[in-house]
């Protein structure tokens, strides 16, 4: 009985060890770990394929008989949609064009100088405390870790793994997903400014007039009146020299009414709770964030994906007290639990470049 | 070569590829099939089973070993998934160090108690490593699911686990 007993203890205590030891060596990135994984990776995935066609109709049956009415109701509401953004596509399509072209021309970089490869989802996680899927494209096309992956609404997470001609997909839900984003607020309607122009040749003005603000009766002089929210502090009146009849004047887009941005960290919290943006700043020009604004991605020599790759909008705003800044709650343009094809984006920043 | 042969014939040869077929039915059929978005997880379901029928040691050994192969097609770092199952297969050991011969529905019993307690060491396990954020209400929803689908899949798995652990004479 007691030997029994000591062998059961002994066993216990070397299976911990034999975990703990494990762990150490995979989070210290060791390479006998990671090749460990690649040939059971190598040996494992033509059974998991022929499971995979064996038992197909099982899930097909499952998915049958479970989703049918959703697909029905999905389909009517789907068909409807269809209708309504048709029109909008076009336009929107146009603006994307314009704005691609706008940014070539700037020298700055666009998503659509940046090759893709397109992968179709082959698998869910098995576990339920990962949010991950698989697809069927890999390193053979140019994949690696860490590149972002979108579908046609969004950003759907990032790259986490490859094995020659499949790879895994860390969702943005993932608790362990963090990447830098921006958040483009409205401004807060603080300063605004009006040029009022009186001039025979130009008939309307080129900036927009607040109905708040005074117009002076000039006829040959340019004025720009300041008004203001802020407590205890007075707008001053510039008179801007004249200009000759006849010339157009120079178009001054209102700072106010420009697109605010403030970066902060986007994480995700688990399949049954929306990501939150944490490490907003609080700065008054940023103003007040509403439910509805969009989050995009930052960008930047050091993110994982290149700037302005839809994510979100906000749907809830946490306040915090002291300088914190709020955590914004995110609703995602991806519809994550029906994910078919995916792109991956074939990015990555200078820094994972530089390194050999 | 005669040692050879008794290796490959050995009860944890055959456990290997048993596993194996478990595993690739975990992550195609059990990862797909998600009711209440949560996938039935068989791997855990065939260790417990182990446990119940041969005991804390067998029940650790198998758990390590179906563990550390879920680890490999897991994002998780490696050796998590082998802690998890490895203590919930001693756990489930434990009905045979109480009862010596318990009955078949004390066993499918057990197996539903340890499924429950599996899937919490997991996330456990993980948040040990700094992996945390999944203990969380929704943990409930998956011990809840997990342990119906095993209840409903025990009584067979029981007989293969059987089959598959069980002591045969010398093929020689």
């Amino acid at each position: 009985m007691a030997n029994a007993l000591s062998t059961r203890r002994r066993t216990i205590i070397l299976l911990a060890l034999t975990s703990i030891i494990l762990i150490t060596l995979d989070l210290q990135n060791s390479s006998v770990v990671s090749g460990l994984r690649s040939l059971f990776g190598t040996v494992f995935h033509p059974i998991e394929s022929v499971t995979r066609v064996i038992t197909r109709p099982i899930g097909n049956t499952w998915h049958g008989i479970s989703d049918y009415n959703n697909v029905i109701d999905e389909n009517v509401l789907l068909k409807q949609r269809i209708a309504q953004q048709e029109g909008a596509t076009i336009a929107a399509a146009a603006s994307v064009r314009l704005s691609q072209e706008l940014l070539a021309l700037n020298g700055l970089p666009t998503l659509a100088g940046i090759n893709t490869v397109t992968a179709q989802v082959i698998g869910d996680s098995p576990s339920n405390f990962s949010q991950t899927i698989e697809i069927n494209q890999g390193s053979k096309s140019g994949i690696r870790v860490g590149m972002p992956v979108l579908n046609a609404a969004g950003l759907v997470g990032k790259i986490t793994k490859t094995f020659a001609d499949r790879s895994v997909v860390m969702l943005i839900t993932d608790p362990d997903f963090a990447l830098s984003v921006k958040v483009v607020n409205s401004p807060q309607k603080v300063t605004t400014t009006t040029i009022a122009r009186v001039n025979t040749a130009t008939t309307s003005p080129v900036i927009p007039v607040d109905p708040i603000t005074s117009v002076p009766d000039a006829s040959t002089t340019t004025s720009t009146t300041t008004t203001s929210t802020i407590a205890r502090f007075t707008p001053s009146v510039t008179t801007l020299p004249s200009t000759p009849t006849g010339v157009s004047s120079i178009t001054i887009p209102f700072a106010s009414e420009l697109a605010v941005r403030e970066t902060g960290v986007i994480e995700g919290r688990g399949p049954s709770r929306q990501p939150t943006v944490r490490f907003i700043d609080n700065s008054l020009r940023f103003g007040e964030i509403e439910s509805g604004v969009p989050i995009v991605t930052a960008g930047g020599s050091r993110s994982l994906a290149p700037p302005d790759i839809l994510i979100g909008k906000v749907s809830r705003v946490v306040e915090r007290l002291g300088s914190a800044g709020p955590v914004l709650e995110i609703e995602l343009v991806a519809d994550l639990s029906n994910l078919s094809f995916l792109r991956v984006l074939l990015y990555q920043p200078i820094t994972e470049k530089t390194t050999p | 070569m005669n040692r050879l042969i008794l290796i490959i014939a050995s009860r944890w040869s055959r456990l290997v590829l048993v596993l194996f077929l478990v595993l690739s039915l975990q992550t195609t059929v059990f990862a797909d099939l998600r009711p209440f978005g949560i996938a039935a997880q068989v791997m855990l379901l065939f260790v417990a089973c182990a446990g119940v029928s041969f005991g804390v040691s067998v029940g650790a050994v198998v758990g390590l070993i179906a563990g550390l192969m879920y680890d490999f097609v897991l994002t998780t770092p490696i050796g998590l998934g082998s802690l998890a199952l490895g203590l919930a297969g001693a756990t489930a050991g434990l009905l045979i160090y109480f009862y010596p011969n318990p009955t078949w529905w004390m066993q499918v019993i057990a197996v539903a108690v340890v499924s429950a307690l599996g899937e919490i060491y997991f996330p456990l396990a993980q948040s040990m490593v700094g992996l945390d954020g999944w203990l969380q209400f929704r943990l409930l929803k998956v011990i809840a699911v997990v342990v119906v689908f095993n209840v409903v899949l025990a009584p067979g798995v029981l007989l293969i686990s059987r089959w598959t652990l069980s002591e045969r004479k010398n093929p020689i």
